[in-house]
């Protein structure tokens, strides 16, 4: 074909010409862009077909759009309006198309056209293809009553850039064979939804009252997204993707009806059915909202980090994806950010476990793909072990759970990794002032995927500054008293302590989908901390005397989690889905701060003594549980699974090489299964789910039925009401082991039925919740009442000469009460939240008191503010957090006693059990994220591969005060305040592929 | 306080991002108490009781007062030497009488074998109460040996070429049929000390040294254990489990604050009742 190419310069526009006078794809277009460059093809085009009549000149002219600042860098293209039959105006348009867009170097995603003449139909663009070749059209038809072309609203939303779409070939367009037309919507079409116009059918409804199943994926990634929510368009009704990301929804009214999809951290979306979708394995992705990089009209792009959800009680979730927005403190935490909801106490550096609701961390199950977790500590708490770069989901259910979980009093995290890339291969890497960081998603083939991911600590200045803070408590004020005897005469000893500390852990998951209908997946865990800070101290003989003298000192904790879980999962059938998991976790600590006194005397004999703490804990979980759920009707779904597991768990306490003070191995057996259903009501408005769940225990030779409800009835759209009810056991305990002086530490028991009883909880739980497009209002109260909690002090002499420690387990109750409010903003450049929590959580062991007393985890008032800001490539992040202190136990005075010998014996007494309160909590981080994109500057839209991350934890080096300590030296009391971290700041690196 | 202003002008600042939550804060302010409160630590005024009941002696009593960690504590009103104290015994009950400095006697009981004795008085607005017996006196109590000899030991010519032999242990057996605690005491009986060794700079051991109290029915003195040459007295003691636990190795441990078990409620220290027989050994050069 010959063409010619003439220029005309007019302002910024400029006219060309296709073909030449005569040719019968002769066209006189023009063209124009806000930023002037003429030359980049790696951009949005518009083209514009004038309405009847008119020249590309005054379409142009016309043109109210072109100027947007969404726009910006888009090139328009106005093609006059050549008049004859619909077919005969959009003759050669695909021609000039293909040139102007080199062939479509870029694909054809981001082509859109707009047809500004009412008498051109979709059937004349589906005649001529042009449906295939544009991305989006939107045709005209509506005019007002001066004959005036109607602006939609949305025409930005329609025209938007896909900036994705620039990387994957045109082969890889086939999602869009079917070309994506839209209509004008009625006028109703609430302006402030981020419609994506996908419509394509405007034909009548063949199929009514179908069952529509399908997965739901990220569209990046084509990672499956866990417990997204589907929903019919502006109604209640709609379900949510299960655990691998496939939903069954029956009764959809009709083959033509628009579906909502949402997933936290992901854009919006509106599905419109059409009769030629499949309906049997329907495949919806979503963009991750946080690859959209557009100022302007985002109003209703979910921006939310985390969020509550609507319809369950008490349920909070999490996408990894968006954790790096909120301040860190080296490490991106999902545990850490969690903590920043209500009814999570977020006042404890020191543990990364979840105090849900005046629960412990122990009480609070962590599932990662399937297997249990049993601590999730790193370096004394101040990160979780969750490698952020291998989650996918995260969803913390704070109280009054379903019958699926079992074996907690208090709350559960499931945790579900990520799948990897299923399209491509990614790799990426993060380096902050912690910690190195490296993933990599290797997908091979269609049908098995992998991600890889390994972190290790490095002796950063924040590994520093943590290891210190807990190896050296000298820094802080003491005071003294001294209630007996002389002050000692020896100061401290300087000795050389030569650290070996580090942290690492690994993730891995192996995915193999063979067919659409089953998953196979392998995921591997293992993580461990090894903190070391011994001394040696050697003393060559002296004197006369020819022995040799030395003392090594071990300070040595060393602990970590290997977990690994097996899961397959099966479709059965549209309405029947089930998966099978086979776990192992294990979990083990093993601390060894002694002293070893080494004489070697003259013969050349050795004479090695040690005494000091020693402390190993190991539990092991072998487990396998299979869990089903058959959607029966539309208004129910049932959900039921047997579960069996098998624990080994053993504690060893050692005072010296001599003396154990407790020994404990249990083994048992724990098995059962439970049955649940889930009710959906009047059109969706009511959800009930009750549930049963029956566990035996091979100890105690017992059944343990656990009665569950939760319901939530949405008065309007808006404003929904919630509540929940059920029993909980726990068979596995962390039993505190109080020490006053030194900072009480736990360790991991399986009940025996005797000294260390199961323990037992009973929930209730009421909330409101109303919720706008832009605001969440909520407020949740509870009630928790605990029966058979266990502590182990040896404060308590049970029998004279301290023989039978094992007799030093105390039993005791205990209940836990409060109220949570929630306001968030869910959108905008600017969103956050605001919680607070009055809470109460108390304790009863007859030995302590015969009163209840405040437990250790209770923490009266808890404030929390998190303020997310976007400013171009910038993300700010700031939160402020207070909280009462927590109470503690402090020794109180001394006496002495003369014994028959003469000699006298120093003992001191406590206050009453908790009775002390650590000064207030308060603590604001802030955080600064610069994207890093990959591109030319003048693409707006341009691919992220990272950030560099700058954030101050403590902003105002706050003291607050972790634990006292006390030592007692010569009859002396010295009292120390063991401080959280002061103001640290850090930077962070985060590269990926894409 | 100026802290407490500097946080809420911090939170002021970070909520000025919204109105809407303006008021919630407002609200949340005003209630807003604990900024105010001092930490305050709490210390119980409990008495410290000393008492041992032997057979032959008067009952006596010893009140003392914890010494607190905390400097502004308040002790109760209580005098220490203006106590009512009742020991009821044998269904009466006697009223003790100060002796200041905290003592107390009734010198109308003569402690006797197999009595009960308790003691009740009024502290810090509450009924301090303890209980005892007096064991039985040891039986079969036998020595394996009545004499030592122990080679003298000079540190500055080092240690003694060609090595020596330890002397054989003195052991003392008694009868203990139903796991009883007993203590050995033993007690250096001259009033000149020679010492076996020389302490070099260290200062002289004192002339008594105990082994720790024992529920079985044989104790070993090692010729390491004696300090000085010349006539000792090994005591026997007969106790009750509250005082052995005195001697628990935790009590003072680093690891732990743990408070002998007593029969003492609403206060601190020991009353136990107690009952001796007494050997004699010889420890010669």
């Amino acid at each position: 074909m010959f063409f010619l190419f003439i220029a005309q310069k007019t302002k910024a526009q400029k006219e060309h010409m296709f073909n030449s006078e005569g040719n019968i794809c002769y066209i006189r277009y023009t063209c124009y862009t806000q930023n002037n460059n003429y030359e980049n093809l790696k951009r949005p085009f518009i083209f514009v077909i004038a309405d009847e009549g008119e020249t590309a000149q005054e379409a142009f002219e016309k043109d109210i759009t072109k100027d947007l600042p969404q726009f910006y860098n888009y090139m328009f293209v106005y093609i006059p309006n050549r008049g004859g039959s619909g077919i005969e105006k959009l003759k050669c348009v695909e021609a000039l198309i293909n040139l102007l867009t080199y062939n479509y170097t870029y694909g054809s995603a981001n082509l859109f056209l707009q047809v500004n003449d009412k008498n051109i139909k979709q059937s004349d663009i589906e005649s001529v293809h042009l449906n295939k070749t544009f991305k989006n059209v939107r045709l005209v038809e509506k005019t007002d009553s001066t004959g005036q072309v109607v602006q939609s609203n949305t025409i930005t939303e329609d025209f938007k850039e896909n900036t994705i779409a620039y990387d994957i070939s045109s082969e890889d367009d086939d999602d869009d064979k079917y070309g994506t037309f839209y209509m004008e919507e009625d006028k109703k079409t609430d302006a402030t939804q981020n419609v994506k116009a996908m419509k394509t059918y405007f034909g009548a409804p063949q199929v009514f009252n179908f069952t529509l199943t399908g997965v739901i994926k990220d569209r990046s990634t084509g990672e499956a997204l866990p417990f997204a929510s589907i929903q019919i368009k502006n109604t209640t009704k709609g379900v949510s993707s299960n655990a691998d990301g496939y939903f069954t929804f029956q009764k959809v009214p009709t083959d033509t009806t628009t579906l909502t999809v949402q997933y936290v951290g992901y854009e919006k979306m509106d599905i419109y059915l059409t009769p030629m979708v499949n309906k049997k394995n329907f495949i919806i992705e979503l963009n991750p909202s946080s690859q959209t990089l557009q100022t302007v009209n985002i109003i209703a792009v979910r921006e939310d980090v985390v969020l509550s959800k609507k319809e369950d009680v008490s349920v909070i979730k999490m996408t990894p994806k968006k954790l790096e927005q909120l301040p860190n403190l080296g490490e991106r935490d999902v545990m850490r950010s969690f903590q920043l909801m209500p009814g999570v106490s977020a006042s404890n550096e020191s543990s990364s476990g979840l105090y849900v609701r005046g629960g412990t961390p122990d009480q609070n199950l962590v599932l990662y793909d399937g297997f249990t977790v049993y601590h999730v500590d790193h370096l004394y708490g101040f990160f979780s072990a969750f490698n952020s770069n291998a989650l996918k989901d995260v969803q913390l259910y704070k109280g009054g759970f379903e019958s699926r979980f079992g074996g907690r009093l208090s709350s559960v995290t499931e945790i579900t990794g990520k799948d990897g890339n299923q399209k491509k291969f990614n790799i990426g890497g993060d380096l902050s002032l912690l910690s190195m960081n490296v993933f990599a998603e290797i997908p091979i083939g269609e049908k098995f995927s992998s991600v890889i991911a390994f972190r290790r600590s490095y002796k950063g200045p924040i590994y520093d500054k943590i290891f210190e803070k807990f190896n050296n408590s000298s820094s802080s004020s003491s005071s003294s008293s001294q209630p007996t005897g002389g002050p000692g005469g020896m100061g401290p000893r300087q000795q050389e302590a030569k650290v070996t500390s580090f942290f690492y852990d690994l993730n891995g998951k192996f995915t193999y989908k063979p067919n659409s209908r089953d998953i196979i997946s392998l995921s591997i865990f293992n993580g461990t901390d090894k903190l070391d800070n011994s001394t040696s101290f050697s003393a060559p003989s002296f004197g006369t005397s020819s022995s040799n003298f030395s003392i090594s000192s071990t300070d040595l904790t060393k602990y970590g989690n290997i977990g690994s879980s097996l899961k397959w999962s099966r479709k059965w059938s549209d309405k029947f889905y089930g998966n099978t998991i086979l776990s192992y976790s294990n979990y083990y600590s093993d601390r060894d701060r002694s002293t070893e006194r080494t004489v070697t005397n003259s013969s050349g004999e050795e004479n090695a003594s040690s005494s000091g703490i020693f402390e190993n804990n190991d539990l092991k979980d072998y487990s396998l549980k299979s869990d089903y759920q058959w959607d029966l009707f539309n208004f129910s779904q049932l959900q039921f699974g047997v579960f069996g597991t098998y624990f080994d768990i053993n504690y060893t306490y050692a005072q010296n090489d001599t003396t154990t003070v407790l020994d404990k191995h249990n083994k048992a057996y724990l098995g059962g299964a439970y049955l649940q259903n889930k009710f959906k009501l009047f059109k969706n408005r009511v959800q009930f789910v009750p549930g049963i769940r029956t566990s035996y225990f091979e100890t105690t030779k017992q059944l343990y039925y656990e009665p569950r409800a939760s319901l939530s009835i949405n008065v309007t759209d808006k404003l929904t009401l919630k509540g929940a009810t059920g029993k909980y056991y726990q068979f596995a305990n962390r039993v505190t082991r109080e020490d006053i002086l030194s900072g009480s530490k736990d360790f991991w028991l399986l009940s025996d039925g005797n000294s260390v009883p199961i323990s037992s909880a009973i929930h209730y739980i009421g909330g409101i919740s109303y919720e706008t497009n832009n605001y969440l209002f909520s407020t949740e109260g509870y009630y928790k009442q605990i029966e058979n909690l266990t502590e182990y002090s040896l404060r308590f002499n049970a029998s004279p000469g301290g023989v039978s420690y094992s007799e030093n387990f105390f039993t005791g109750k205990g209940f836990a009460r409060g109220i949570e409010f929630l306001v968030q903003k869910k959108s905008g450049k600017f969103n956050g939240w605001i919680s607070y929590t009055l809470g109460e959580a108390r304790n009863k062991f007859d030995v302590y008191s015969d009163t209840y007393y405040p437990a250790n985890q209770d923490v009266t008032h808890e404030f929390k503010i998190v303020a997310l800001y976007k400013y171009k490539r910038w993300d700010f992040s700031a939160t402020w957090v207070y909280a009462t202190g927590r109470p503690y136990t402090a020794p109180s005075g001394a006496y002495s006693i003369t014994l028959l010998d003469g000699s006298t014996q120093d003992f001191f007494t406590v206050t009453s059990k908790n009775s002390l309160r650590l000064p207030e909590y308060h603590r604001a981080d802030i955080s600064a994220n610069y994207k890093l994109l990959k591109g030319a500057k003048g693409d707006k839209k341009r691919r992220e591969i990272g950030y560099i991350g700058f954030s101050v934890f403590n902003l105002y080096n706050r003291t607050n005060t972790w634990y006292k300590q006390y030592s007692i030296e010569e009859g002396e009391v010295i009292e120390t305040s063991v401080n959280y971290l002061g103001i640290t700041p850090n930077v962070t690196l985060s590269l990926k592929l894409r | 306080m100026k802290n407490c202003i500097s946080i809420i002008i911090q939170i002021w600042k970070k909520i000025s991002w919204n109105k809407l939550f303006r008021g919630i804060v407002c609200l949340y302010l005003l209630s807003f108490t604990s900024c105010k409160k001092e930490e305050t630590s709490e210390f119980t005024d409990s008495p410290i009781i000393e008492s041992y009941l032997e057979p032959g002696n008067y009952l006596t009593v010893k009140i003392s007062r914890q010494i607190p960690f905390a400097t502004s504590v308040q002790y109760s009103e209580d005098n220490l030497n203006n106590l009512t104290i009742a020991v009821e015994h044998n269904n009466t009950t006697h009223t003790l009488t100060s002796l200041g400095d905290g003592n107390y006697i009734d010198s109308s009981i003569i402690v006797a074998v197999g009595e009960n004795y308790n003691l009740s008085f009024q502290f810090n607005s509450k009924t301090v109460t303890a209980y005892t017996y007096i064991p039985t006196k040891p039986v079969n109590m036998t020595q394996s040996a009545t004499e030592i000899t122990i080679a003298r030991v000079d540190s500055s010519s080092g240690p003694p070429s060609g090595g020596f032999t330890m002397p054989d242990p003195i052991e003392i057996n008694w009868t203990n049929s139903d796991g009883s605690y007993y203590l050995i005491l033993v007690e250096n009986l001259e009033t000149t000390l020679d010492p076996i060794r020389d302490f070099g700079d260290n200062a002289p051991p004192g002339n008594r040294f105990r082994k720790s109290p024992t529920n079985l029915a044989v104790e070993e003195i090692r010729s390491m254990e004696f300090q000085y040459y010349g006539t000792h007295r090994i005591i026997l003691y007969h106790v009750l489990p509250d005082y052995a636990t005195l001697y628990d190795d935790n009590s003072t441990s680093s690891q732990n604050l743990t408070n002998p078990s007593t029969s003492i409620v609403n206060g601190y220290g020991i009353f136990t009742g107690l009952n001796s027989d007494t050997l004699y050994v010889e420890v010669k050069e």
